[in-house]
């Protein structure tokens, strides 16, 4: 049913796996609903949320095709299902709520899309010391809800709360628009459990901090599925907050605005949410804030403790003040609250022939303002562009992301100006000195430029792809260890 | 019933299925095929021409409780995926493709009427002089699964004085159109509008949803629209209590209930307030809200049919839906499929115009 769709970038594997015969084997470890061939489960693994996977849906094409889909339920399952996979040679794609936006869930070869979202329970609730471990196929959004029954939060807010999982945000480095006050991903996790291609389990320690040589558990950390399959994650919770402020600012300049933000967080100051906006992006998400028009919008949220978010809030008045910004008051912070998970108006574009994408870099404060000038021009100089706005989040003591929205009319083939606007975003980017992913991950696209990212590091990324992986199933030209000649060319 | 809306269809395709955490379908299945979106995306390229039905298929897009818990979190204004995807399986699916699982229960309708079997016939009536003033329309699951529900509602119905009549019906049609089979959802609905019709009875009185649902937005499109109101129990006895003709009591042994609201009641029919003002009318009764509760309830697995057709996930669904409701003297709603679902580890639930009865009816018994 689904193979006669046209799988534009499936690579091809010299070895030649009876799938049928390994279904059966799969079956024994996974129970019969465990594995599935039928067409409508190999489609529905094919692909993410990447803009290439969501023009070629439109135009009726797969970028590939995993042969079998497997649903493991314990840590024990997923290392049978390794141990498997190496001795058949089969590649493995762990597959999580397919909300990635760079193809990293693609089963670039083929082979087994390892859905994890069946291993979704919550394995140990630790109220003493604010931890929770739980499976790494728990909807995000069931995450936060199961602790906020329990009086807890898990601070962690992306727009894709609804629709990813923990073990996905794990996987990526992900961040959520809370982060200043909780932090990225990498700053919750206190430890993981994987499960490595020999079918070998690895465990982390739940302790706040050790001096015992590199942490293993934490490659994994960003592995998006390279290196093996994590199988369960323990994160820092916080007690659900008592109070939050509202308050937002209209700057005449980004580069004000940036100063004020700068001289906040080295301050001390940790808002849990401080998004800067352009004008275009103020225009857009704030079209009732008479304050804000013509300028750049700056909302703060903080919370926790009554009496510090207090003083926090004052202290940023003060800040905003010293750059001259006009308070523009807490319903711009309401909005954004109401409106933030509202991603309706992608939709619309594509299907009126749009493509649409977004990019977040991080920098530091010396090159925040240069950068965003710079890889807006880049991007609007790539010819059918219509719109290159954007806003800063996720704000450092060193620095900040950058997150861009792209709109693009191209008159001629699609995936060509897709390359074309990334290229001029990326190497604007990697001149300006700036990462090229703050929390979206690398995936299959970023790897074209992991090696400029990287420089000589990245030859030691491979060599631990190696150790770990030597025959080179785990999701397999990802994370640009390896080469995905088809999407290269 | 109108045409699939493509457009519609393609932007629930093309999200990255922003509402799955509210999908009961998905939290059980856990199957991306079955997402809201994985779904509209298999129905998308089967209306484009790119995939060719089968009934695993079918089976696939039949995973879809008709809750409209997506609805809450959509990012598209309008869009009612469950209606997409049945107005996909009733209009676009090839006749002679069936949901193997519910052949058993078509065969049932065709032959009796009712997808359980054998009906029990209704004409009950009391002091009927001329036309009554309610119809009542037993609906097939509680017929089948609570048949005291019916000698419940007839009681209240007589201690308010009200000259009623039981409708002699058939399935209502909703099972039919679920399953696809719209020729055979016509059918029904042609029979009972005509009888309904026939009883000159000034109101139709309905403990379903999912009837209410059929009769007020299905039958005007399969051209049987119905000539007279249709009310649900609850809305209707709390009017009988305001107008102090049902005088409910303290309820023995009953202090602290939850309610757990069904879905078309709270998002099709923007019914919540009338059960809790039922329910507050009931001296010495504390209410515990369930959380989610009021319009964002959550599905309890028994929209759809699926306790017939897909019986062990509609379980676990419930016991999902239980483990979120607060602990209380008594679980009380008002839907025969919630009624009966919720009831899956054996927990005791009460349907309002059971709890209503032991209220009105208890210290007169004592």
């Amino acid at each position: 049913m689904a193979d006669h769709l046209s799988k534009v970038i499936q690579e091809e594997r010299p070895s030649r796996p009876d799938y049928a015969s390994l279904a059966k084997q799969l079956a024994a470890i996974v129970g019969s609903d465990g594995v599935s061939a039928d067409g409508a489960d190999r489609l529905a693994n094919c692909r993410d949320y990447w803009p290439m996977g969501t023009l070629w849906f439109l135009e009726g094409k797969s970028p590939a095709l995993p042969d079998l889909v497997v649903w493991p339920r314990r840590t024990a399952e997923v290392a049978a299902v390794l141990k498997l996979a190496v001795e058949n040679d089969v590649p493995v794609t762990p597959y999580g709520e397919g909300s990635g936006a760079l193809g990293g869930a693609i089963p670039l070869q083929g082979g087994i899309a390892l859905d994890l979202k069946r291993m979704n329970r919550v394995l140990k609730l630790d109220r003493d010391n604010l931890m929770v471990t739980v499976q790494p196929g728990m909807n995000g959004a069931r995450y936060e809800e199961y602790l906020n029954r329990r009086g807890f939060t898990g601070g962690h807010f992306p727009q894709s709360l609804r629709c990813s999982t923990v073990g996905g945000w794990v996987a990526c480095r992900a961040a959520g628009t809370f982060s200043t006050r909780y932090g990225k991903i990498e700053d919750m996790l206190v430890s993981l459990e994987a499960v490595l291609p020999d079918g070998t389990i690895v465990h982390g320690r739940d302790l706040p901090r050790t001096s015992t040589g590199p942490r293993v558990d934490h490659l994994f950390l960003g592995s998006e599925g390279t290196l093996g399959v994590i199988t369960a994650v323990t994160l820092r919770i916080w007690p659900y907050p008592a109070a939050r402020i509202y308050r937002s600012y209209a700057f005449e300049t980004i580069e004000q605005a940036l100063e004020a933000i700068r001289r906040l967080i080295q301050a001390g100051a940790r808002p849990a949410v401080v998004r800067l906006y352009d004008s275009a992006e103020t225009a857009h998400h704030f079209p009732e804030c008479k304050e804000a028009a013509g300028r750049a919008l700056l909302i703060l949220l903080f919370e926790g403790d009554g009496g510090i978010i207090a003083a926090e809030a004052g202290l940023a008045a003060g800040c905003a003040g010293e750059q001259g910004a006009l308070p523009a008051g807490s319903e711009p912070v309401e909005r954004w609250l109401k409106t933030r998970f509202d991603i309706g108006i992608s939709s619309a574009l594509f299907r009126q022939g749009a493509v649409v994408d977004t990019i977040e870099v991080s920098t530091n404060w010396t090159n925040a303002a240069p950068l965003y000038h710079a890889m807006q021009k880049a991007m609007l100089a790539v010819e059918g562009t219509v719109l290159a706005s954007g806003h800063y989040s996720h704000v450092y003591p060193e620095g900040t992301a950058l997150y861009l929205t792209l709109i693009g009319f191209p008159s001629g083939d699609k995936e060509q100006y897709y390359k074309r606007l990334w290229g001029a975003a990326m190497e604007s980017c990697l001149a300006l000195g700036g990462a090229i992913s703050h929390h979206h991950g690398v995936g299959l696209h970023r790897g074209l430029w992991m090696a400029q990212e990287h420089g000589t590091t990245l030859e030691a990324l491979r060599l631990i792809k190696r150790a770990f992986d030597p025959q080179g199933i785990m999701n397999p030209g990802k994370l640009g260890l390896e080469e995905a000649a088809k999407w290269r060319q | 019933m109108a045409a699939v809306n493509g457009e519609r269809l393609l932007d629930c395709a093309i999200c990255p299925n922003m509402c799955r955490c509210e999908c009961p379908v998905d939290q059980e299945w856990r199957r991306e095929a079955s997402s809201p979106a994985g779904k509209a995306r298999l129905a998308h390229l089967l209306l484009e021409g790119r995939l060719e039905w089968d009934s695993a298929l079918l089976e696939v897009l039949s995973t879809c409780l008709g809750c409209r818990g997506c609805q809450l979190l959509c990012p598209f204004p309008g869009l009612d995926l469950s209606r997409e995807l049945l107005r996909v399986r009733t209009e676009v699916c090839p006749a002679g493709i069936t949901l193997p699982a519910a052949v058993p229960y078509l065969n049932n309708l065709k032959k009796f009427g009712s997808p359980y079997g054998a009906r029990r016939s209704g004409s009950a009536s009391r002091e009927r002089q001329g036309r009554p003033e309610v119809l009542y329309f037993v609906n097939c699951t509680a017929q089948a699964n609570n048949p005291r529900m019916q000698q419940l509602t007839l009681e209240l119905l007589g201690a308010a004085g009200v000259s009623y009549e039981v409708l002699d019906q058939y399935c209502c049609g909703y099972p039919a159109q679920i399953w696809g089979d719209l020729d055979l959802a016509r059918q029904l609905a042609e029979e009972n509008a005509a009888r309904i019709a026939g009883s000159g009875a000034s109101l139709l009185l309905t403990d379903c949803p999912e009837c209410w649902h059929t009769f007020t937005e299905c039958y005007p499109c399969w051209g049987s629209e119905l000539e007279l109101p249709v009310i649900d129990t609850a809305t209707y006895f709390l009017e009988l209590v305001r107008q102090k003709r049902l005088k409910p009591g303290p309820v023995k042994e009953i202090g602290r209930i939850t309610y757990h609201d069904p879905c078309i009641w709270a998002r099709v029919a923007d019914k919540c307030e009338a059960p809790r003002e039922l329910l507050q009318s009931i001296p010495a009764l504390e209410l515990e809200e369930a959380r989610p509760g009021g319009q964002e309830t959550r599905c309890c697995g028994g929209g759809a049919m699926f306790q017939l057709t897909f019986p062990e996930r509609s379980a676990r669904i419930a016991r999902r839906r239980l483990s979120e409701l607060p602990p209380s003297d008594a679980l009380v709603t008002s839907c025969p499929f919630c009624r009966e679902n919720l009831q899956a580890d054996g927990a005791e639930v009460l349907d309002l115009v059971e709890l209503l009865s032991r209220a009105v009816f208890q210290e007169k018994d004592e």
